[in-house]
């Protein structure tokens, strides 16, 4: 009962946050310059068009009605409709065609961070001074400091141009093709990965050291248990918290990169079609896709909640 | 334990000018970081080229003697541009990070310290502010201010406005509780100057790491905004710029964006060195970026 009320609670301040986000967003979206009307019709609009497009698009209503038409349409799957495409393509859709790709790169990024960090930091700390540790530590702070997008370039010169292994450009949708996706969407996801997996592997390392000097890990191996028994019973599971807790606090970085490094490979993700939104000065997308970016990171940030709930049941309760 | 406390005396009596006379990764960092401002500042005085001459009987020259890092699709020399690009990138990062620290320190000192009803709306703020994507958030504030330098300052200092807040705020909550604070309050010292003579010095190192480490991402910033094409615009040579134009011409002179990217990569590992090394020194627990 107290983890239902406390997951009730959790979800409850995930989506106030939300519709305090949109409210943001909205707010900022219309406070940038320059008139809708025109940029929809064009400059020789007459001032009847003009007019009639205001009106038809409540655009002289109140903010506050505005905001709350903005949030039934969102909340019926309505998020207005593209003014720079041709064809009135809906916002909606345009989102809802470009998410999945965004979300397998994402997915993808991050296992492979996973992957690497959970070696590298394990490696690292096991053999803490040592050569190992030496050369993982260096390689953590070196891939950090490396622009992802800049890395994409690196990696595309490396494994495209030099040994044709992986396409330099284009991407496979998942929906088409999973390995095709997961073939064209390798080098974007690394290049997303290498950065976090620095960082990730640093948090763990630090995190597994300090769960080394416990004293019930001394216990344990006092009391015979092996070193490998001990590690992964006593110290990994132990040290995941703070790991899983850092993954969350990165995915802002996470999807943050995403966004530049679909224009390096033209994935056609929810970042590209927020990017051109951008330089169409097409705000209902911009609206949109900043609205559904803010939800997915808040639904990771909930998801890593509950997940340090099971890992460790006392911080639910 | 306290923030406070947890610092090492040694480290609390030396400051950070000491600790860098100590701890190796800071000196090395900071080694990177002098050489190659100073580098920068060399090229900058003394080049032959300037950063716009575009000479077309010379384009697209791999690196040789006469230009280290070859020429662009214009003829200029790319590690000229580079030297100046460092120092407009260098600025706008810094720039947004000053912007970003100021805001984020007094909001999150107020928070810490007033507690209560205004603690928890600036905590909710700085939250929802943490849970926007870094370039989503530099996205909508380009549309809102344009484009430019100036923009792009104030987008990563938005960023980085919720990371010192956090920072500020739990470390301010804590010096509270210190007798130090208690005596200044008998005393009669006003809440204001009580943050900014007492507190404010006790947690200043941290803050100042997390600027250092903030620094380097800052530059990615500037450099993944202008990459796009939504951050500083050409003909202004930022990095960002550079490699956004490099990838043009990618296949035919893959070194304009290779040499630019590992230039910015250097740079921002200098940052990283000193701003680890100054942690581990001053305060061993803080890890977040």
């Amino acid at each position: 009962m107290r983890v239902l009320t406390w997951l009730l609670l959790r979800a409850g301040s995930a989506a106030f946050m939300l519709l305090l986000g949109s409210l943001v967003v909205f707010l900022l979206m219309h406070a940038v310059p320059g008139d809708a009307a025109l940029a929809a019709l064009g400059d020789q609009a007459s001032p009847d068009a003009i007019a009639d497009f205001r009106r038809l698009h409540h655009l002289d209503d109140p903010l506050a009605m505005q905001f709350l038409a903005w949030l039934r349409g969102a909340l019926r799957g309505d998020l207005g409709t593209s003014i720079s495409l041709a064809g009135g393509f809906s916002t909606a859709s345009l989102i809802a065609g470009s998410l999945p790709n965004t979300l397998f790169i994402g997915a993808y990024a991050l296992l492979l961070a996973l992957a690497i960090s959970i070696t590298a930091g394990s490696i690292a700390a096991s053999r803490h001074g040592r050569v190992e540790d030496v050369l993982a530590t260096s390689g953590a702070i070196v891939t950090i400091s490396m622009p992802d997008f800049w890395l994409g370039y690196v990696l595309v010169l490396l494994f495209s141009l030099e040994l044709g292994w992986f396409p330099a450009y284009g991407f496979t949708r998942p929906g088409e093709s999973f390995l095709g996706a997961l073939h064209s969407g390798f080098l974007p996801a690394l290049a997303i990965a290498v950065p976090m997996a620095g960082i990730f592997s640093r948090m763990l390392r630090a995190t597994l050291l300090e769960t080394f000097r416990r004293a019930y890990v001394t216990s344990a191996r006092v009391m015979g248990f092996g070193r490998a028994f001990v590690f992964w019973h006593y110290v990994f599971r132990n040290a995941l918290i703070p790991y899983v807790t850092a993954i969350g606090l990165q995915a802002r970085y996470l999807l943050g990169g995403v966004v530049v490094v679909e224009r390096v490979f033209g994935v056609p993700g929810i970042g590209s079609v927020m990017v051109d939104g951008a330089f169409a000065r097409d705000i209902s997308v911009v609206q949109g896709c900043a609205v559904v970016f803010l939800l997915i990171v808040i639904l990771v940030n909930l998801l890593v909640d509950l997940l340090c709930g099971l890992l460790d049941p006392r911080t639910a309760a | 334990m306290s923030a406070a406390a947890a610092i090492p005396r040694s480290a609390r009596r030396r400051g950070p000018l000491g600790v860098l006379a100590r701890n190796r990764v800071a000196q090395c960092g900071a080694f990177i970081l002098v050489s190659t401002l100073l580098l920068i500042a060399g090229i900058v005085l003394f080049s032959p080229y300037d950063p716009n001459d575009k000479d077309y009987m010379a384009i697209l020259q791999p690196p040789s003697l006469e230009h280290p890092f070859g020429t662009d699709s214009f003829g200029q020399d790319v590690l000229t541009r580079v030297a100046h690009g460092a120092r407009i990138s260098l600025l706008v990062s810094v720039g947004g990070l000053v912007l970003g620290g100021l805001a984020g320190t007094v909001l999150g000192m107020t928070a810490g310290y007033r507690g209560g009803w205004l603690d928890a709306v600036i905590t909710r703020i700085v939250e929802l502010l943490y849970s926007f994507p870094t370039y989503v958030l530099a996205l909508c504030l380009m549309l809102l201010l344009g484009y430019g330098a100036s923009s792009v300052a104030l987008a990563i200092g938005l960023v980085y406005v919720p990371n010192f807040a956090r920072l500020a705020r739990s470390m301010t909550a804590q010096a509270k509780a210190e007798n130090y604070v208690t005596a200044a309050r008998l005393m009669g010292q006003s809440a204001p100057r009580i943050l900014a003579r007492e507190i404010l010095p006790n947690i200043a190192a941290p803050l100042l790491v997390q600027f250092s480490a903030g620094l380097g991402f800052g530059i990615i910033m500037e450099a993944g905004l202008s990459f796009v094409g939504l951050g500083v615009q050409p003909p202004t040579p930022s990095l960002g710029v550079m490699m956004a134009d490099g990838k043009d011409y990618f296949q035919n002179g893959p070194w304009v964006l290779t040499l630019t990217g590992l230039s910015v990569a250097w740079i921002i590992l200098g940052l990283n060195l000193l701003g680890d090394g100054l942690r581990d020194a001053l305060d061993p627990r803080l890890r977040d970026r």
